[in-house]
C-alpha cells in the first residue's frame, strides 16, 4: 500500500498540476476558505440527497415522499455533488500531495467513499427493479450502512488536519 | 463598538469549561460535530430553497416538503448553535473582533429575517400557490436570498479560522 502512496506523491510533486494548484491557493485572495466552503456546500447536498434518502428509506424522515420518486429526484443532485467535492478536494490533495498521501485518515477516508459511493449505486440499482416502494429489512440495511458511512466521510475530512495536530509526525 | 471591548468576552474565556474545551479533544470533537450539523442545516433549506423557485420537487406541496424537512433542520440548527457557544467561549474576545466572525453573525441575522418574512408574510396566502410549481414572486425571492445567505453563512464560518 505504501509504496503506491508514494508512487502517488512523486508522480504528483513538481508536476504542472501540483504548480497550478499551489498557484490558485497561495496567490488568489480568499482562494482556501472559498474551495473549502465549495466542498462543504457539497457536503450540504449529500445530507439534503443520499442522507435524506437514507433516512427516508429507514421511515425516519419525509415519510410523506415516495422512495422511488426521491431517488429519481435527488440522486442526480448527488453525483454531481459527490464530482463538485472530488474537483474541490483534488485542489486541495494534488497542491500538497505528501501531506494526504502520508495521512492514514485521509487513505481510509478514499476507502469510505469507494464503499459508500458503491452501497449508492446498489441502492440507486434496487430502485430499478423495485418500483414500488421496498421497505424490506435488506433495504434498510443497506440504507443504514450508507447513512453511516456518508457521515462518517465528512468527520475523517475534518480529522486528517486533527491528526496532524496531534502527531506532528505527519505534518 | 464598546461592546466587543468589554471585559466580558475576556471573563468568558476565563471559565473553566472554556479552559476545558479549548485543550482537550472536546475541540476539535464540537468543530467535526458543528460542520456535519451545519451541512445538515445547509442540505435541509436547500430542498425547500429550491421547491420556493420551482427547480426541485414541484410534485409536492410547498407546505408537505417544508413539514417534513423543517425538524430536521431546526434540530441540526440546535447542534450547531450548541457546538458554536462551545467553540465561542474558548477565544470569546478574539472571535467578537474577527470580521468573519462579524459577517457570519450579521449574515445568520438576515438568514433568520428572511425566513421569518417568509412564514408570516408569504405564507398567509400559501393555500393559494401551495401546489404551484412556481410560486409567486415575493417566494421565489425569499427562496433565492435563503440560498444566498446561507452560502454567504457557511463562507463567513469557514473564513474565520483563515483571520484568527
Amino acid at each position: 500500500m505504501d509504496e503506491i502512496n508514494q508512487w502517488l506523491i512523486a508522480a504528483i510533486s513538481d508536476s504542472t498540476l501540483q504548480a497550478a494548484c499551489l498557484y490558485l491557493l497561495r496567490t488568489v485572495p480568499g482562494f482556501p476558505p472559498i474551495i473549502q466552503t465549495v466542498h462543504i456546500l457539497g457536503i450540504a447536498v449529500i445530507m439534503g440527497t443520499v442522507v435524506m434518502l437514507n433516512l427516508r428509506l429507514l421511515g425516519l424522515a419525509a415519510v410523506g415522499q415516495s422512495v422511488a420518486e426521491m431517488r429519481c429526484r435527488l440522486l442526480p443532485w448527488f453525483w454531481w455533488a459527490l464530482l463538485l467535492n472530488a474537483l474541490s478536494g483534488a485542489v486541495l490533495v494534488l497542491a500538497l500531495p505528501a501531506r494526504y498521501f502520508n495521512n492514514p485518515i485521509f487513505i481510509s477516508k478514499m476507502a469510505l467513499i469507494v464503499v459508500a459511493a458503491t452501497l449508492t449505486l446498489v441502492v440507486q440499482r434496487r430502485a430499478r427493479s423495485r418500483p414500488v416502494d421496498d421497505t424490506t429489512a435488506a433495504s434498510k440495511l443497506i440504507a443504514a450502512l450508507s447513512l453511516l458511512l456518508w457521515l462518517l466521510i465528512p468527520l475523517a475530512g475534518r480529522w486528517i488536519a486533527y491528526l496532524e495536530f496531534l502527531y506532528p509526525l505527519y505534518r | 463598538m464598546e461592546l466587543l471591548q468589554a471585559p466580558l468576552w475576556t471573563d468568558i474565556e476565563n471559565w473553566p469549561l472554556s479552559f476545558e474545551i479549548a485543550v482537550s479533544w472536546l475541540f476539535p470533537l464540537l468543530e467535526s460535530l458543528h460542520v456535519i450539523a451545519a451541512a445538515m442545516v445547509l442540505g435541509a433549506i436547500f430542498m425547500v430553497d429550491l421547491r420556493l423557485l420551482g427547480l426541485s420537487a414541484t410534485v409536492y406541496p410547498l407546505s408537505q416538503l417544508s413539514r417534513e424537512l423543517a425538524p430536521w433542520s431546526w434540530w441540526a440548527f440546535a447542534i450547531t448553535t450548541l457546538t458554536g457557544l462551545g467553540m465561542f467561549i474558548t477565544r470569546a474576545s478574539n472571535h467578537v473582533l474577527n470580521p468573519a466572525f462579524q459577517w457570519k453573525m450579521v449574515l445568520l441575522a438576515l438568514a433568520g429575517i428572511n425566513m421569518a418574512c417568509l412564514h408570516w408574510i408569504i405564507s398567509r396566502n400559501r393555500h393559494q400557490w401551495d401546489l404551484d410549481r412556481s410560486p409567486p414572486v415575493a417566494a421565489r425571492l425569499s427562496g433565492a436570498l435563503s440560498l444566498v445567505l446561507w452560502i454567504g453563512v457557511m463562507l463567513a464560518g469557514r473564513w474565520i479560522g483563515h483571520l484568527s
